[in-house]
């Protein structure tokens, strides 16, 4: 369970966040909408405690994420799988190695990380592309590597962050399934997305925000 | 990994920086294991005792002439001592002045060339214990200067050393930098996805490692052709003065610690450029 609990960021003059309060359940798929500046990377980064709220509290399961220290940062990101808008994946390496990324930082041994890495990539459909290089992927196919590499250790949480962003309906439709066959599997998903005709066709819930506070939320 | 022609400048950095002071310190310390033999073949002044005449001082030259240790004895008698002293001094007018002339009758004593230390110093004693001998002086002077001039050499190659080591550092330090900056979207998406500053640092302080330790070799391959280039001439050299070589190369020991301080600056360099990196990422 994430508890944002009157949360504000301020940019200087600009409040990004204010005062935002909202809770998205274990095990739920959620979205986050809004206009252009209204929060939602801002709101994603601070749960990812890359940014640190200026007021309020942020609770994962429960406990608060203010006294995380900096030491115990990389295991607290570790629960979250994140999926970036341009994928982010690096180009002088293979795909198996892209997705193998977040095993070889848990410590997992070259075998188990192999069978993990290609059940990850048969997931999302590209295990064919496993010895390819990110370079020669098409737009779909390189976020669908991106969505495995955020899968590959079995975070709790998956996160992303307009993850269609770039690509076309027909893709992005093919996309978020993906991240509902893994929230059918338990995994809490949050997607913040521009993509409203989309994700109205879906039954999740919909939290939007405006100028940093939350302007409604309907559920699916 | 770093293009190889970046990877090859800066072991060559490394290695002239390091190469450069270690030379100069294996000079020295050949110096000044050699500097000790050299006093076989210096010269003794012997000062007779006041009261022996020339006539006695005499009889003392030609009896320690005839030492097999000895090669040469030339006496300088006390009138004569006085007269080169008052020329170097320019006293003459106040040692004119004295009833009594002060300086004894001296010999100069040249020891026999193939003479070892220890039958050196016996001579020393041996000369020492005659009844009209006041003392025995060993011409340490250049000696001396040696010495100075050692120490003066260690401090010098200290300070080069340390500056041609500190721009090794700066050199690596820079490169480290254009590494990682080849690499900063890597560390950024390791460091979203929880890599630990461990795993993040872990394969740029291999990068360093590298980087020096191939600089520590490459280094320990100039001393050595160096030495073996100087070997040739020194050997000749010191066989002149009869001396068996004493030119050692910079030996295992040597190459080992110029890798092992190639390796520990890359090291350190990799952690420096990391700093400001990880600290960016710190929350
Ligand atoms: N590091 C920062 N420094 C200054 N202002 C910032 C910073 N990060 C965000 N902001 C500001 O905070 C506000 C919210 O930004 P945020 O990126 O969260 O919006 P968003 O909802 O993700 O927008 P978009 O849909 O365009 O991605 C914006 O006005 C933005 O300019
Ligand atoms: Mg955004």
């Amino acid at each position: 369970m994430i508890e944002f609990d009157r949360v504000s960021r301020r940019f200087g003059d600009i409040h990004a966040l204010r005062y935002l309060s909202l809770t998205i359940d274990q095990g739920e798929m959620a979205f986050l909408t809004g206009h252009s500046g209204a929060g939602k990377s801002t709101l994603l980064r601070l749960l990812l405690l890359l940014d640190r709220p200026s007021g309020g509290d942020i609770r994962v399961c429960g406990e608060s994420t203010a006294k995380i220290g900096t030491g115990s940062v990389p295991q607290y990101r570790r629960r979250f799988g994140v999926v970036f808008q341009d994928h982010r994946l690096l180009f002088d390496r293979s795909v198996h190695d892209n997705v193998a990324l977040p095993l070889a930082m848990a410590g997992y041994a070259p075998r188990e990380s192999q069978r993990r890495v290609r059940a990850a990539l048969d997931k999302v459909g590209l295990l064919a592309l496993e010895r390819a290089n990110p370079a020669s992927l098409s737009g779909g196919e390189l976020q669908r590597v991106g969505i495995a590499r955020a899968v590959v250790a079995k975070p709790e949480f998956l996160i992303a962050d307009e993850p269609t962003g770039n690509l076309d309906p027909a893709l992005s439709s093919e996309i978020m399934s993906l991240f509902e066959a893994f929230n059918q599997v338990g995994v809490t998903v949050l997607v913040a997305t521009h993509d409203l005709p989309l994700i109205s066709r879906l039954r999740h819930r919909i939290l939007t925000l405006s100028a940093g506070s939350l302007a409604g939320q309907e559920s699916g | 990994m770093a293009r190889p022609f970046s990877t090859l400048l800066i072991w060559l950095v490394v290695a002239i920086s390091l190469a450069l002071p270690s030379t100069f310190l294996l000079t020295l310390d050949n110096l000044g294991r050699v500097a000790p033999d050299l006093t076989r073949g210096a010269q003794l002044s012997v000062m007779l005792r006041s009261k022996a005449d020339l006539a006695a001082a005499r009889l003392v030259e030609q009896r320690v002439g005839a030492w097999p240790e000895v090669s040469q004895v030339s006496l300088i008698p006390r009138e004569q001592a006085l007269m080169e002293f008052a020329e170097q001094t320019g006293l003459s007018s106040v040692l004119m002045s004295l009833e009594n002339n002060p300086l004894p009758h001296t010999l100069l004593v040249e020891p026999a060339p193939d003479l070892n230390k220890t039958a050196a110093t016996a001579l020393v004693g041996r000369l020492a214990q005659l009844s009209e001998v006041e003392r025995v002086i060993q011409d340490t002077r250049w000696m001396a200067r040696l010495q100075e001039a050692l120490l003066a050499g260690w401090r010098w190659v200290t300070a080069i050393g340390s500056a041609m080591v500190l721009g090794a550092v700066l050199a690596l330090i820079t490169t480290m930098h254009l590494v990682i900056d080849a690499r900063r979207e890597e560390i950024e998406v390791v460091s979203v996805m929880g890599g630990s500053a461990a795993f993040i640092r872990r394969p740029f302080l291999y990068t360093g490692v590298y980087f020096g330790a191939g600089g520590g070799v490459l280094a320990s391959l100039c001393v050595w052709l160096f030495s073996a280039w100087l070997a040739q001439p020194v050997d000749a050299l010191l066989a002149l003065y009869d001396m068996a070589s004493p030119l050692r190369g910079p030996g295992a020991f040597y190459s080992a610690c110029l890798l092992a301080i190639g390796v520990c600056l890359g090291w350190l360099a990799a952690l420096i450029a990391l700093r400001r990196y990880l600290r960016s990422l710190e929350i």
